[in-house]
């Protein structure tokens, strides 16, 4: 249907919930949101959800928000993430004693736009406010970016990459979400200096959470997100050095959608993958 | 010619309408109109039926009476009923012209005022016609009156109202008498003022050509439960509505507006013994002396029957026909019982109510002769109180569940998109579903733990396995929902079968097509409509019709931007398989000039014994 269905491998996380082989990705009859998001599931210039097709989305506010502002057909299904917990309960699972450190996920841009900001200035933040053991996620372009990455191996950081995003074409983002979980379920606290997916998703997988430091400046910033401020404004809870545990547990809980997880039927028919019969 | 057909029981008494009748314009009263009437009739006591009624309930009545007389306005009636009941004695006429009888024991006028007055007078205000039939109930008796409602839920949902249509009938038009009462406390006070003591005031649903429940006033100011309100879905008939008045009459109830705005009222009054017992041979309508003048009109009938005790009549009858009229009606045959499915119960609960007839005729009646309320659900009679019902006759007390109607429920989460909502209640209704349950959403009710059928769904010839019983529970609920036009969150599976499974699937039950063939099946054997639009002959309401066709619009704007995307698409496929065949052509090109390159050739050559040694070499190595 559309590509953005299949980056993170959400398409194939989805359809070995549903109980089909995750070789190839499977076309799925709608839109399913691809990321955390603050407006309606989707970016501001969402002409290319086709009314008529589902929205699949993770959480109520976005449906009422949406249907606000003249979206329909909002489908709660929850997050891709919460079928891949489903599927993996024991995946990189560590007796919570051995859990150690902070996986600090600096806010990329992405192939079209990028983040402008200082991230020497920012690994020297970190270096002060840590202090365990920190690993460093960054998204495959700032990774790729050897002066960013040296701005934090200097700092003394572990730097990865959960690698690109993929595309229906390539298995590049197939494992995407399992190597996230996998590192989430190492370390004993998630950080970012914007809330985001990876934030909501450690606190899921019981990390503590925390936002702090320069958010830096993304290039094609929508003015209709509202921006940091209102971020902070709906989230006031969320940011901060040191964030309440159960706060975030419940926010996670929320904006992820686990109380909107599907049965596998209702997914394949929803998604079209249920072969109907003609009249 | 005509006049002389007349059966000997007729009497002309003036006013007759020769070329008329109401035969299907009478207000189409059944099960729960005949058993109150039941009730109150007095075994020995006579009884006046003013006014066209249903074949129904003059059988039943001209059963359980001993003596009973029928007074309607259209000749071809008379006649038709005179020859039906022989011992019936059969007034033709306008009301006001009934004078010089015996008062009665009980009078009916079940169908209001309105058909009792003829084209032959000038149509007098309603006061003056309820005088006029209070004068002919007897001290002790009682009267029985219907009064539609001009601000009753089905007058908003009327999308033509009958009044304004300018049918024959409506040589007098309706709706410009001031004297017509205008809510409850105006109709007892109008009966006050003929004399009569109104006893109960019943609000009858769910319209007022087709009442098929009764609630009396002290029930309507409880707060009701929901699955009460269950069966007052209107026939629409060929009437077309602007909707379907149930959520309305739902509506009413909760604001306890449930007697103010009843499509009908039906009152029950009585005549009090010390009051002075009027003359109704002398008593003629002092009040409205300018009418008299339209009786010179037709001075001869009434001259002409005038002198003709109505007893008379009534013995010149066949004499073994009314005994055996009377003995056989209630009691009638197979087809008789299809026909008025609510006559066997009458035989059955003939004994209780002639005890509690005959105490009626001795005295004022204990309040309990007169249900709370009675409720028709399909053919049986369920008399309901507050929080419970019986099937009569003499069926057990079963309390009323609270609670939620399932379908209404869901239809809320629907048009909240709330699925987590409607896949938590499915997830219960299938393990309600697996534990044997079995009603569908429209007659169930959910109190957030238990599941309870309103009324018990008649089982199905063989046992069906959950799944189906689950898929046609669905499948009945998605073609309702579909047909009222429901919002609903489902936009990819349009039709109600796909909607079905689906909804199955939430339920965390996989059905597949041959389930959904079983179910649809089973639906067809119970033979229970499944939704307003299918309602026999029903025409689709005027709402169903608008939100039918914005639906149309909608899925018409969707359908367009899909096959507008599916093209974008589809062209970029091509696009991209063009651009690859032609890849694959060139690199085939490629290589074929390559095969026949001299250095590939002599390669080839070269490389052929290498090739045949490794093979050998492979084979020994096995």
């Amino acid at each position: 249907m559309d590509e953005s269905n299949h980056w993170y491998g959400h398409s194939r996380i989805l359809a070995r919930y549903c109980g089909y082989p995750d070789d190839v990705p499977r076309r799925i009859q709608g839109f399913v949101q691809h990321g955390w998001n603050y407006l309606h599931g989707y970016p501001p210039n969402d002409h290319w959800c086709t009314p008529g097709y589902p929205r699949f989305i993770w959480a109520d506010v976005l449906r009422r928000r949406g249907w606000s502002m003249g979206r329909r057909g909002h489908y709660l299904i929850g997050a891709p993430w919460i079928y891949l917990l489903d599927l993996e309960p024991d995946l990189g699972l560590m007796p919570e004693e051995e859990r150690e450190g902070t996986i600090w996920y600096p806010f990329h841009g992405w192939e079209k736009n990028a983040v402008i900001g200082d991230h020497g200035r920012l690994a020297a933040h970190i270096r002060e406010v840590e202090t365990g053991p920190v690993t460093v996620c960054l998204y495959w372009l700032e990774f790729a970016n050897i002066g960013i990455r040296a701005a934090y191996e200097s700092a003394g950081f572990r730097v990865i990459c959960h690698g690109s995003r993929g595309s229906r074409w390539d298995d590049a983002g197939r494992d995407f979400l399992r190597g996230q979980l996998t590192e989430l379920r190492r370390h004993r606290r998630v950080a970012s200096n914007r809330l985001g997916s990876a934030l909501f998703y450690g606190a899921s997988v019981g990390c503590d959470i925390a936002v702090y430091g320069d958010p830096m400046q993304f290039e094609g910033e929508r003015p209709e997100y509202g921006g940091t401020a209102r971020r902070m404004r709906l989230w006031p809870e969320l940011h901060g050095e040191h964030v309440d545990r159960g706060l975030a547990a419940e926010a996670a809980r929320r904006e992820l959608g686990f109380e909107y997880q599907a049965t596998p039927e209702e997914l394949r028919r929803m998604f079209g993958w249920k072969r109907v019969r003609c009249a | 010619m005509r006049m002389t057909e007349a059966p000997g029981n007729v009497r002309l008494i003036g006013g007759e309408m020769l070329l008329w009748s109401d035969a299907d314009a009478a207000t189409d009263w059944r099960g729960a109109g005949l058993e109150l009437v039941r009730r109150l009739v007095p075994p020995g006591g006579r009884v006046l039926v003013a006014g066209p009624h249903p074949r129904g309930l003059i059988g039943a009545v001209s059963g359980a009476a001993s003596s009973v007389a029928v007074l309607v306005r259209s000749y071809p009636d008379a006649c038709a009923l005179g020859e039906r009941h022989p011992a019936l004695d059969v007034h033709c006429g306008r009301l006001r012209a009934l004078t010089g009888v015996e008062p009665y024991d009980l009078v009916l006028a079940l169908d209001g005022l309105e058909r009792t007055h003829s084209a032959e007078e000038q149509a007098p205000p309603w006061r003056a016609s309820l005088q006029a039939l209070a004068a002919l109930v007897a001290p002790g008796g009682r009267l029985v009156l219907a009064v539609p409602n001009d601000l009753g839920v089905d007058r908003f949902v009327d999308a033509r109202p009958p009044d304004r249509e300018g049918a024959d009938g409506h040589w007098e038009p309706h709706g410009f008498d001031p004297s017509h009462p205008g809510g409850p406390e105006a109709l007892d006070a109008a009966l006050e003022a003929a004399g009569l003591v109104a006893e109960r005031c019943y609000a009858a649903y769910p319209s007022r050509r087709a009442p098929r429940a009764l609630f009396g006033r002290e029930l309507l100011r409880e707060d009701l439960p929901e699955a009460l309100t269950v069966p007052l879905t209107a026939p629409g008939g060929d009437t077309m509505l602007v909707a379907d008045p149930l959520r309305l009459t739902r509506l009413a109830f909760r604001h306890g507006l449930g007697e103010h705005l009843a499509p009908l009222w039906l009152t029950v009054a009585t005549r009090p013994l010390s009051a002075a017992v009027p003359d109704a041979v002398t008593t003629d309508h002092a009040g409205e002396p300018d009418l008299t003048t339209h009786h010179a009109g037709e001075p001869g009938l009434t001259a002409h029957h005038a002198g003709e005790p109505h007893a008379v009549a009534a013995e010149e009858g066949p004499d073994g026909a009314g005994a055996e009229e009377s003995a056989h009606e209630p009691g009638a045959g197979v087809a008789a019982a299809e026909e008025w499915p609510y006559e066997a119960a009458a035989e059955a609960e003939g004994a209780p109510s002639q005890d509690a007839g005959e105490a009626a005729v001795v005295d004022r009646a204990p309040r309990d002769l007169l249900p709370q309320g009675l409720v028709e659900v399909g053919r049986a009679v369920h008399e309901v109180t507050a929080t419970s019902t019986r099937r009569l006759p003499g069926g057990t007390e079963r309390p009323i569940p609270r609670g939620r109607i399932v379908e209404e429920v869901l239809v809320e989460a629907c048009a909240r998109e709330d699925v987590r909502a409607v896949r938590d209640l499915l997830a219960a209704l299938a393990a309600w579903v697996a534990d044997g349950g079995d009603a569908p959403a429209d007659n169930l009710v959910w109190d957030g733990e238990r599941f309870t059928a309103i009324t018990p769904v008649p089982a199905p010839g063989s046992p069906a396995p959950a799944p189906v019983v689950l898929c046609r529970i669905l499948w009945r609920f998605a073609v309702r929902l579909l047909a009222a036009g429901h919002h609903h969150p489902w936009p990819w599976p349009l039709d109600a079968g796909q909607l079905a499974l689906t909804l199955c699937g939430m339920a965390g039950q996989t059905c597949d097509q041959d389930d959904l063939d079983r179910a649809r099946k089973l639906e067809a054997e119970l033979g229970q409509p499944v939704g307003p639009a299918e309602l026999a002959g029903a025409a689709p309401t005027y709402r169903d019709l608008l939100s039918a066709r914005d639906r149309v619009t909608e899925q018409l704007t969707a359908a367009l931007a899909r096959i507008a995307r599916l093209e974008t698409k589809l062209s970029f496929r091509e696009r991209e398989l063009v651009r690859t065949r032609a890849k694959l052509r060139r690199s085939q090109r490629k290589a074929t000039a390559l095969r026949r390159t001299l250095g590939y050739r002599l390669s080839r050559r070269l490389s052929r014994p290498r090739r045949a040694a490794r093979k050998v070499l492979r084979l020994l190595a096995r």
